[in-house]
């Protein structure tokens, strides 16, 4: 089943467009993977998706309805997003964090019923993080951080997961885990998953799909098999051959 | 479960504290009114009442209600720019109600002799939200929290300074009145006033409890509040003309009244240990009620006769605590 579809879309910030003409579309289950060098229109082609950023043209479908006429309590019940904005909330638990996800299904003081609790549990064990889930959410490392923030968006339970580049700041063995989790989590819900990552290896291994994005258009697009060739990377990223041989040539 | 007992308890210290300091607000003063007189003469008219019924109790009420409402205004600031030292006085907000109501004032004293209180309340809150539009077109421009509070209070010297120059052709018989009110007191408060605050502060209490939820998925960055449904503008609006009532409707019977603002949010956070909106609420008002009571009762009885200003007191308890929370946030996030 397609869970979004996106046709000619077009967007950008003041009067001329960042991104134009984008056309893809992911399946249930699905994890689509952006990739590209910086600036060139990743992060505005998810926020066009999402909706945080208003189009220009085209247009983007979730379950075979037009974004402008689903209500934003839907909305919220059927996407979760996961930006790059950096939060430093005062005082607050993981446990909290994560429990805000709850937003959309709580009544009009936001206070949790013990369903919303368990379901709260559950993410937070989902993502592997009892041991510091009463924890303050600025005291615990980035990679921690960014598992409470994946188990927010699990509160919700979505069916589309849209994230910017989540495993930016992690060490290895963080974004490592971090994959682990997603994959389990896409693979179990059937959640149609859009991110944008520069981890090239990891982005190969985890997407079902890839679109490659350069000056604000889509320069390719494929299963991994396809994309992942020498070529196509040293195009999109600009990158010389002996560069490219130097640093890459047995990896990819 | 543990916090829900810490909650109870600090919220049954707070309710305690709220009572037992009104109670002793009413008694203390320049004339000391033993406790049993004062409840016997409150409810049966013993020799007392006149003082009780026309200056002690409308003051402590006026104490309570409108210290509650500044310390809410501050925790809205606050929520809006994500800052905790966003406040109504070192945003300008204050001064700016302060300059219209005396302008306000000056000008209706040449023609009738009394102004409305609902009068005043209007040209407080214009005031208000003049200074608090220029602060946010400011905002547009300079996202750091430190330039922000630096142009407030510029906003505020310079309100102050037009306040002071009109004050200066006021008529005589005005003066006396307006030169205690614009340095910050509750003295003048009577009985006919508090149930214009106390419907004020209700409908604005009313309404920000209403957006608690909103604002709780706001504290976690508005791109993720706008993905879960919140309607940005709205909520956006709704802080602003909520903080500019509540510190409009402080300013309108009692002047500009400093850190009151800052500090109780601050101290009710850490009492609490969370950032909940639906405990901060309530809390921030209790907390703010008990600390402008106490602050009322220092300012009239330290140097008794005389009377200090309200912000001569709150400044000596609530800089200190704006002083702390500046030095423990780390450099380079203000």
């Amino acid at each position: 089943m397609t869970a979004v579809l996106v046709r000619n879309l077009s967007a950008g910030y003041g009067k001329s467009d960042v991104i134009e003409n984008i056309n893809f579309e992911v399946q249930k289950g699905e994890i689509l993977t952006l990739i590209g060098p910086n600036g060139g229109g990743k992060s505005t082609i998810l926020k066009a998706v999402t909706g945080s950023l208003a189009k220009s043209s085209g247009e983007v479908q979730f379950f075979g309805k037009e974004i402008e006429k689903i209500p934003r309590s839907e909305l919220a019940k059927m996407l979760s997003v996961m930006f790059t904005e950096r939060l430093k909330p005062d005082l607050m638990t993981c446990r909290d964090v994560a429990a805000a996800g709850r937003y959309p299904y709580t009544g009009m003081l936001g206070v949790l019923s013990e369903n919303d609790k368990k379901i709260v549990d559950n993410a937070i064990k989902t993502v592997e993080a009892e041991s510091y889930a009463d924890a303050d959410f600025n005291s615990v490392s980035d990679g921690q951080r960014q598992r409470i923030l994946l188990a927010r968006a699990v509160c919700q339970q979505p069916k589309i997961l849209v994230l910017d580049e989540p495993t930016s700041y992690l060490d290895i063995r963080h974004k490592i885990v971090f994959f682990e989790i997603l994959e389990r989590l896409v693979r179990e819900s059937e959640i149609a998953v859009i991110m944008s990552l520069h981890e090239l290896d990891f982005a190969e291994k985890i997407s079902d799909k890839i679109l490659c994005v350069k000056d604000g258009k889509i320069t390719l697009s494929g299963v991994p098999a396809e994309v992942f060739t020498r070529e196509n990377i040293r195009a999109l990223y600009g990158i010389s051959e002996e560069l490219y041989n130097k640093y890459f040539d047995k990896n990819v | 479960m543990n916090k829900t007992a810490r909650y109870t308890a600090v919220f049954a210290a707070l309710c305690a504290g709220t009572v037992l300091v009104l109670l002793a607000s009413v008694c203390i003063g320049s004339t000391q009114i033993p406790f049993f007189e004062a409840i016997r003469s409150i409810f049966g008219g013993g020799e007392f009442s006149d003082i009780l019924w026309k200056i002690r109790i409308p003051r402590a009420l006026c104490a309570l209600l409108l210290g509650g409402a500044l310390a809410l205004s501050g925790y809205l600031l606050q929520t809006f720019f994500h800052n905790p030292i966003a406040g109504p006085f070192v945003l300008g907000v204050s001064s700016g109600a302060k300059l219209t109501v005396a302008l306000t004032m000056i000008v209706v004293f040449r023609y009738v002799r009394s102004v409305s209180s609902g009068v005043m309340v209007a040209a407080a809150f214009v005031g208000a939200m003049l200074s608090l539009g220029f602060v946010l077109l400011v905002s547009r421009k300079m996202k750091r929290m430190s330039m922000l509070v630096v142009c407030g209070i510029m906003i505020g010297y310079i309100c102050s300074a037009i306040t002071d120059f009109a004050v200066t052709f006021a008529r005589d018989s005005d003066i006396v009145n307006l030169h205690d009110w614009s340095k910050g007191t509750f003295s003048g408060s009577s009985m006919d006033d508090i149930p214009v605050i106390a419907g004020i502060v209700a409908a604005a209490v009313l309404g920000t409890i209403f957006i608690s939820k909103p604002i709780s998925a706001y504290m976690l960055g508005e791109g993720y509040a706008e993905s879960v449904g919140v309607n940005l503008k709205f909520l956006k609006t709704a802080l602003v003309v909520l903080s500019g009532l509540l510190s409009a409707c402080v300013t309108a019977f009692a002047g500009p009244v400093s850190f009151v603002g800052i500090a109780v949010p601050h101290i009710v956070r850490k009492l609490f240990g969370t950032s909940k909106p639906l405990v901060m609420i309530p809390a921030c008002f209790l907390a703010g009620s008990i600390f402008c009571m106490i602050s009322d009762i220092i300012a009239r009885m330290a140097l008794s006769p005389a009377e200090l200003s309200i912000s001569t007191v709150t400044a000596v308890f609530g800089a200190p605590v704006v002083i702390a929370i500046i030095v423990r946030r780390k450099r380079g996030e203000m």
